[in-house]
This record gives structure tokens, sequence and C-alpha cells, in this order.
């Protein structure tokens, strides 16, 4: 399932030509392991390799419910962003296809410093996608995504290392490591470091400030802001390595992870209904959504878990989506800000139609794929803190409002210049992001249901550290 | 043992023979010398030979596998540079043979004296090396190299001097106690210091690595530091831990990774860049030096080091025309030649420590090193530092890969010199993916 895409990735980027053709058969193969993965119980085609056998480090891979569920939509979003984009490099899609392997390989690993390599070895081809194919102040942002990134996930690498040589364990396999977690001041210690590192990439207030700058600098086909809306991987991190290996220091720290989440959620929120460029009201609305997901997760609920992973894996699908809608404006207008278009239902109704459907994603209109994920990242959240919940939730309301008003100053107002409505390959892109968003609305067991035994394990692991 | 014969015979027969053969016969003679000295050393058993004076360990094994592996790297893609500059042909591969050989001889021993015996032979060779361009700046740069080498072999030798007095022996590990012990083991790290470009003696290395030959600078980065590293492990281990020079040792990682890696930030040119970056790793691999079983993770990290190192030095040799690689000159590379910015990408990749190539290992081992002693406050910092780093080698490869260049004209690349860079970029990338295939090298197995 790694193999796939990474090979995909490396034959693209000597023969761009092949890259698209290559990744989406790649894609299809992985998300429909992911998709069997998902029915299985337990843990689905686990397997493990001495990697560095002398240090400690196993290449141990296994899908289980929440896992697979990421997988599956990580490889659907990838497919159809495959799908979606016209004239852009093939190169740039085979670096989106190398990134694709280290996300699926970062949700397989069961080896903590497996991964970290993952983790890090993703960043080399999100930098490159952003520093080849970017926008003029493309340098700074990268530095900026860069040096958050790095000082985040170095520090984890301390951490991960302290976690094995204090609590003694074996290797760093994560099942020895959850037999023999560190105790005492050791473990605040690595927690707050592997929190440090998650929450750049979750990411939550104060450490989001790199986001902004990386969605607006990137292509304007929006393909490299999809692999970096998949990137976000600190939600996962926190649920599978983070709180279960320190439950004792996260319970010390929830109430304050709780108000950042909540803070993220509601400024977020905030900032994104005064933004004039869509790709930044994007970023910002993305971030919210982050918000609303950590707050479920660090509700320690079960059912806040499964509300949070559910919404990762949901908006990988409709922010990316939104993200590619944004590619084909910039491809129509020329441009990412937001005044100059308007009216545009008069000449395309076909893409206003879809772009609505984004947005009342977006905003979690239930029956379509973000209701399930707020509604239960809101219920597991108020068991831990209602005063929070309510604060975050404010957001969702005010993500109605940036959305909307967004979607009125785009569709309706005086119609402006005429542009064409969707072509073949948008309209299939459109139809099958459609097709998924509103089956996940209306099924979300298909997810829900695996995620949530994983979330029982988390939960048991929470509640055996107390 | 035969690989050192070989080498020595290597270069003695191209230093004779360069008087009447062709510069060409004399190069590849010394290539196949290099290489059949590194097929022994791969293929020999652990001994020992002269009444122990040589001692090929797996610590020996590695470290001169990685120095000979560093002048052959050296000579097959420095072809180009010598012609571009008038540097004459033979002495400079004949030399490269001698100083590897005393970089062998300075890895594969446990008694100090004999220690001091390699760095002479290393370092002589080098300080010729070093002033072959016969311009102004070269020649300032093998001054100092001079100047301050001598300083270095001074102190190591009073450093020796006291040992002995201490202890009533050459070997390492007669353990002792006492000031004038101590104050003996102070000495000899210092002297070890300056040739690993630790700080508080590494300040030569900036002026040096930037006034010399670029691909006798891509030696002395990676060849001349694994030697070095080789004598201090077996210093610090002899003695045990405990005493001033534990500390000594501390504070000079502290200030090595520290200062290496800030002062980097504020270069301009990217032979001093990598000068800086190099003191800055001298910092990362002393790390290990604390823990319980360094020797492969110093030997893992020197070989990680010799080929990202070698590999950036090895583009920078094929730009650089004999005035230095400032920034701008590396702008638009990958128009100009996009193998050469590929490899640079991967080789500071790799120097930076990101996964998925060997850099990361390297790192990583060391670490593991420094955490199993327990030193975490030294490995927050170094990982803070490493960040630091990030910063730099992404600013290089930005001027690489996202500036336009500033004249047009392509770069010429000998196909040999081509072949060994693409080998050398493979094995960053493959050993990212498989770690383990030649961590046997180092552990004795």
């Amino acid at each position: 399932m790694l193999l796939l895409p990474f090979l995909a990735g490396l034959v693209g980027l000597f023969l761009p030509g092949l890259a698209r053709g290559l990744g989406l058969l790649a894609t299809l193969a992985s998300g429909l392991i992911a998709l069997a993965a998902l029915f299985a119980p337990g843990v689905a085609f686990y397997a493990e390799r001495p990697l560095f056998e002398p240090a400690g480090v196993y290449y141990a891979v296994g899908l289980d419910g929440a896992s697979a569920a990421l997988a599956l939509t990580t490889s659907l979003a990838v497919f159809l962003a495959l799908l979606a984009v016209k004239e852009v490099p093939g190169r740039m899609l085979a670096l989106g296809l190398l990134m694709t392997a280290g996300l699926l390989g970062i949700f397989a690993s069961l080896d903590l410093v497996l991964f970290y390599f993952f983790y890090e070895a993703t960043l080399i081809p999100s930098l490159l996608l952003l520093g080849v194919y970017g926008g003029a102040n493309r340098v700074r942002a990268l530095i900026k995504f860069a040096l958050f990134t790095l000082a985040g996930s170095l520090l984890m690498l301390a951490a991960i290392l302290a976690a094995r040589y204090y609590g003694g364990a074996e290797s760093f396999l994560l099942r020895d490591l959850l037999s023999a977690r560190p105790e005492g001041a050791a473990a605040t210690l690595a927690f707050l470091a592997f929190t440090l590192a998650f929450m750049v990439k979750t990411p939550l207030f104060p450490l989001h400030v790199w986001l902004p700058d990386f969605h607006a600098e990137n292509h304007p086909s929006g393909f490299a802001d999809v692999m970096g809306t998949l990137y976000k991987v600190g939600v996962y991190g926190f649920f599978r390595f983070a709180i279960p290996l320190f439950p004792a220091a996260f319970a010390a720290f929830k109430p304050y992870l709780l108000l950042l989440a909540a803070v993220t959620a509601l400024g977020a929120a905030w900032i994104a209904y005064a933004q004039k460029d869509y790709k930044r009201l994007l970023a910002y609305g993305a971030l919210s959504h982050m918000g609303v997901a950590a707050l479920g997760l660090f509700s320690g609920t079960a059912i806040g878990a499964v509300g949070a992973l559910f919404l990762l894996a949901a908006s990988a699908l409709y922010t990316g989506g939104l993200f590619l809608f944004a590619g084909w404006l910039f491809a129509r207008f020329g441009t990412l800000e937001l005044a100059p278009t308007h009216g545009l239902a008069k000449h395309a109704p076909a893409l206003a139609a879809f772009g609505l459907f984004l947005f009342l994603a977006m905003v979690g209109l239930p029956g379509l794929a973000g209701f399930p994920g707020e509604f239960l990242s809101a219920l597991g959240a108020w068991q831990a803190s209602p005063f929070f919940t309510l604060v975050a939730f404010a957001a969702v309301i005010a993500a109605a409002a940036y959305a909307l008003s967004a979607y009125q100053r785009l569709f309706h107002g005086p119609p402006g210049k005429a542009v064409a409505d969707l072509s073949g390959g948008e309209w299939v892109y459109a139809t099958l992001a459609t097709l998924a968003v509103a089956f996940l609305g209306v099924y979300p067991k298909l997810l829900s249901g695996p995620i949530h035994e994983a979330a029982q394990a988390f939960v048991a692991a929470i509640g055996g550290g107390k | 043992m035969t690989a050192l014969a070989v080498l020595f015979l290597t270069g003695a027969l191209a230093a004779l023979g360069g008087l009447w053969a062709p510069p060409r016969a004399v190069k590849q003679g010394v290539r196949l010398g290099l290489l059949l000295a590194l097929f022994l050393l791969i293929v020999a058993p652990s001994q020992s030979a002269f009444l122990g004076l040589f001692t090929l360990d797996p610590l020996a094994r590695g470290v001169g596998l990685v120095a000979v592996l560093a002048a052959l790297f050296a000579s097959l893609v420095g072809s180009g540079y010598l012609e571009k500059t008038g540097i004459r042909a033979f002495e400079y591969h004949a030399l490269l043979a001698f100083s590897a050989m005393g970089a062998l001889a300075m890895a594969a021993t446990e008694n100090l004296a004999v220690i001091l015996v390699g760095l002479e032979l290393l370092s002589l060779p080098l300080y010729a090396l070093v002033a072959l361009r016969y311009d102004e700046q070269s020649e300032e740069a093998a001054l100092k190299y001079l100047l301050l080498g001598a300083v270095a072999a001074a102190l190591y030798f009073y450093g020796l001097v006291l040992y002995f007095g201490a202890t009533g022996s050459f070997a390492v590990g007669a353990a002792a106690e006492g000031p004038l012990f101590a104050a003996g083991m102070v000495l000899l790290l210092s002297g070890l210091f300056f040739k690993a470009a630790m700080i508080p003696f590494g300040w030569w290395a900036p002026d040096v690595y930037q006034g010399a030959p670029t691909p006798v600078t891509l030696y002395m980065a990676a060849g001349v530091k694994a030697a070095a590293f080789a004598a201090l492990l077996r210093v610090v281990v002899g003695a045990g831990y405990g005493g001033v020079w534990a500390a000594v040792l501390a504070l000079a990682v502290l200030l090595t990774v520290v200062y290496g890696n800030l002062a980097a930030l504020a270069q301009g040119e990217a032979k001093r860049l990598l000068a800086y970056s190099s003191i800055a790793h001298a910092g990362y691999i002393a790390l290990a030096l604390f823990g319980p079983s360094p020797a492969p993770a110093v030997g893992y990290y020197l070989l990680a080091y010799l080929l990202s190192t070698g590999l950036a030095f090895a583009v920078l040799t094929q730009v650089d025309a004999g005035e230095g690689v400032p920034f701008a000159a590396l702008q638009g590379l990958i128009r100009k030649s996009p193998m050469l910015a590929g490899m640079l990408l991967l080789a500071l990749l790799s120097l930076a420590g990101l996964p998925p190539l060997v850099g990361f290992w390297g790192k990583y081992l060391v670490f593991v090193e420094a955490a199993r002693a327990g030193q975490y406050a030294l490995l927050v910092i170094a990982l803070l530092t490493a960040a630091v780093a990030a910063y730099y080698y992404l600013r290089l490869v930005a001027f690489a890969f996202f500036l336009p260049p500033e004249r047009e004209g392509a770069v010429e690349v000998r196909p040999l010199a081509a072949f060994a860079m693409g080998l050398v970029a493979f094995l960053i990338l493959a050993l990212g993916f498989f770690p383990q295939a030649v961590y046997g090298l180092f552990a004795g197995s």
C-alpha cells in the first residue's frame, strides 16, 4: 500500500508524463486496501520486520479502524485531486504522490521511530511543492513552515528517545512502549515535547501562524493545498501516540489543551470572516475545524475521539475540494481575491452549485460529511467541559457566516466577467466528490464504526494510566 | 595491516612515479590503490600487529573506510577542478593517498604515541594540499592550518607527556587519578578537538575550508574529522567518565553545536557555510561519546557525514572555478544542471538529518547514545540547533532551486566524477531506507 504511491511518485519524477495515470492507479489501489482494512476487525495487514535492529527500530505497520479510515480518505482525496487538476506539471503530481506515500506511512506506523521517519520524510516533498511551484513570497512561507515543523518534530525525537529509555522498553514498537510507560517528570516533559510538535501540525493556536502563508503561496491549482490539508496529522498524532503514552501528563494538561482548542476554533473562524483572499479564508476555516476536532479529542471520551477523527478524515475531502475549487476559480479569473469575482452563478450555475455544496459540507449541514464529525466532537467535548464547547461551537455559527458570505460574494451580486462553466474533467471530479461527501454524510457508520473500535482502545489506554 | 601497506605503497609509488610517468597514469594508479585498500579494509579480519601498536578493530575498520573513501571520492571528483585552476595533478593524488594512510594509522591504534604519529602523517600532506592552488587565499589557508596544526600537535604532545607521567604508559585506558592525569587528559582532548574542528579549538576551520582547493576541503571535512574522532573516542572511552574531562567534553559539545550552527547562519559563501556546518556536526558526533557503546554510532555518523558533505562539496567542486562559491554562483543551478542541483538537494537534506536519507540515521544513532547516557539537556539543545541548521541548508537549497541564474551557461561534469557522485547519491538514499545494510562494518559482527 505504501509502496505503490511511492513508486508512482518516483517514476513520475523522471517521467512526468506518466505521473497522473500511475498516481490514479496507485491511489485507487491503496484506497481499496484501506477499504478492506476498514471492514477487517482489529489491526489489518499487520507487518513487522526489523528495519534497523541494533537500534531497536522496526518496520511495523498495520491499519486499525482509525488508521484505515484516514488512509481511505487520504487515498480518495488524492485520487480525486489527480482527476481534478489540469495543466499542472507532472513532477508536481509526482511530488504529491511521494507525499501520499509518506502520509499513508504516518497513518500505518506502529513503531515510534518509523512514525517519525515518515513524519519528517513527508516534509521534503511538501517543501518542494511549495518552493518550486509556489507564489511570489514562497521562500518566506517555506522557511516559516519548515522551521515550525522542524522545531516541533526535533523536540519530538528527543521525547521519543526519552519515552523508550526512561520507560525501559525493549524497542520503539508502540506495544512495547505502551507496556513500559515512563512516569513522573520525564513523562511530563516528553508529553510537552510531543504536544508542541503536534500543535504545530494540528495546527493549534498559537503555533498555527505558518498555515495561512503556506496555503496562500502554494500553487494556484490547489493540488498542493490538498496535500497540505492532508498533512495535518497532529490530531492523529495525539490520538495514536502522545496521549496513550503519557496519560497522566495528558490529564494534568487537559484544561489548557481544551482552552487552546477552543480558542483555535473560534479565533480562526473569526479571522476567516475578515479574509479577502479566498485561499486564506479557506486556510483559517480549515484551522477552525481542526480546533473543533482537537476539542473533541482532548475531551478524552470515546465519542469525542470518534468525532475528531471523523472530522479529520471527512475534512480531507471537502476542504481539499474547496482548495481545488479555488484552483478552478483562479484558472478562470487569474486571481484569488474575493472582491473582483461576483455574480458567478449567472454564467456558471453548475460551478456555483458545486461550490455551495462544498461550503455547506464545511458548515456542517446535517446529511453531509462535515456534520457527524462536528456533532460527535461536540458531544464528547460537552462531557469534558460544557463551557469550552459553547465557545468552540460559536465557531460553527461563525463558519456559517464566513462560508455563506464568501459564497454570496462569489456567486451573487451583479454578474461579472463571463466565465466557462464546469468542463468535462471537472464534471467528473465534482460528481465523485459530491457523492463521496454526501455518502459520508448519510452513512457515517462506514468510518465511525471502525474508528469507534480504535477509540475505545484509546480511552482504555487513558483510563489504565490513572 | 595490508591496507596500511597498500596505502603507503600507493603514495610512495605515485610520488616517485610522478617524476617521470604521465600524470594520468599516476592518477589512475592512485585510484586503483585506494580502491584496493578499501577492499582490503572490508575483508580483513580483526587483527593486531607490531606488538599491538596496530589494532584493526571495528572502529578502526569503519573510520579507515571513511577516510579512504573520502580520499578516493576527492580524487574522483577533483580532476575537473584541478584543470580549471591549473593545479599540478600527480602531487594531489599522491598526497591524498599519504594522508589517508595517516588517517588509518591514527584510527587503528590504541597507543597514544602512535596516534600522534598518525596525526602528523595525516596532517603534513594536508598542509601541502591546502597550499596547492598557489594563490594568496590558498597560501594563507595553508599557513593558518600549519601554524594552528602545530599548536594542536604541541598541546597533544604536552598532554601525552603528562599522561605518561601519571600512568607510566602510552596505552589508552591506563587508569590513574590526580591533577596530573586530569591535566594530561584535558590537553590530549584539546589537541584532538583541534583536528575534529570542535569549539573552542575549531576557529581555523572556516578560513581553511574556504581557502583550500574545494576537493581538498571535501577530504578534510570528511576524512580528517573521521580520524580525529576515532582517536578522541579511544582516549575518552579508555579513560572512563568522570573527572574534569567529562565536564570539558560536555562544554565543548555545547559550544560547538551552538556556535557552529549560529555562525553558519550569517555566511554568504557556500564553502564557508559548510565549514561551520562541519563544526556543528563535530558537536553532534561528540554527543555519542557520552553513551555506553559509542563506537558504532560514531562510525555510522562519520560515514553518513562523509556521504552527505562529500556530495555537497563535490557539487561545489564542479561549480567552483577557483574563486570559491558565493551563494550567487549557485543561483539557478537547477536550470544549469538539474543533476547537480538534485544531488545538492539530497546532500543538504541529508546533512539536515531529514529522513528518508542516511543523515537521519546517523543523527538518530548519536542521539540514542546521548539519551542512553541521560544527557537530555545537551540532546535538546543539539536538536534545537539542528532546526537552526535546517534553516541555512534550506536557504542554500532556495538559492539553487528557486532563484534565476545570474549568468547562463552549463556546468560541465566529467563522466567519472558524475558516476562517483551518482553512486554516492544512491547510497545516501538507499541507506536511508535500509540503514542496517552497512551497520555491521561498524559494530564488529
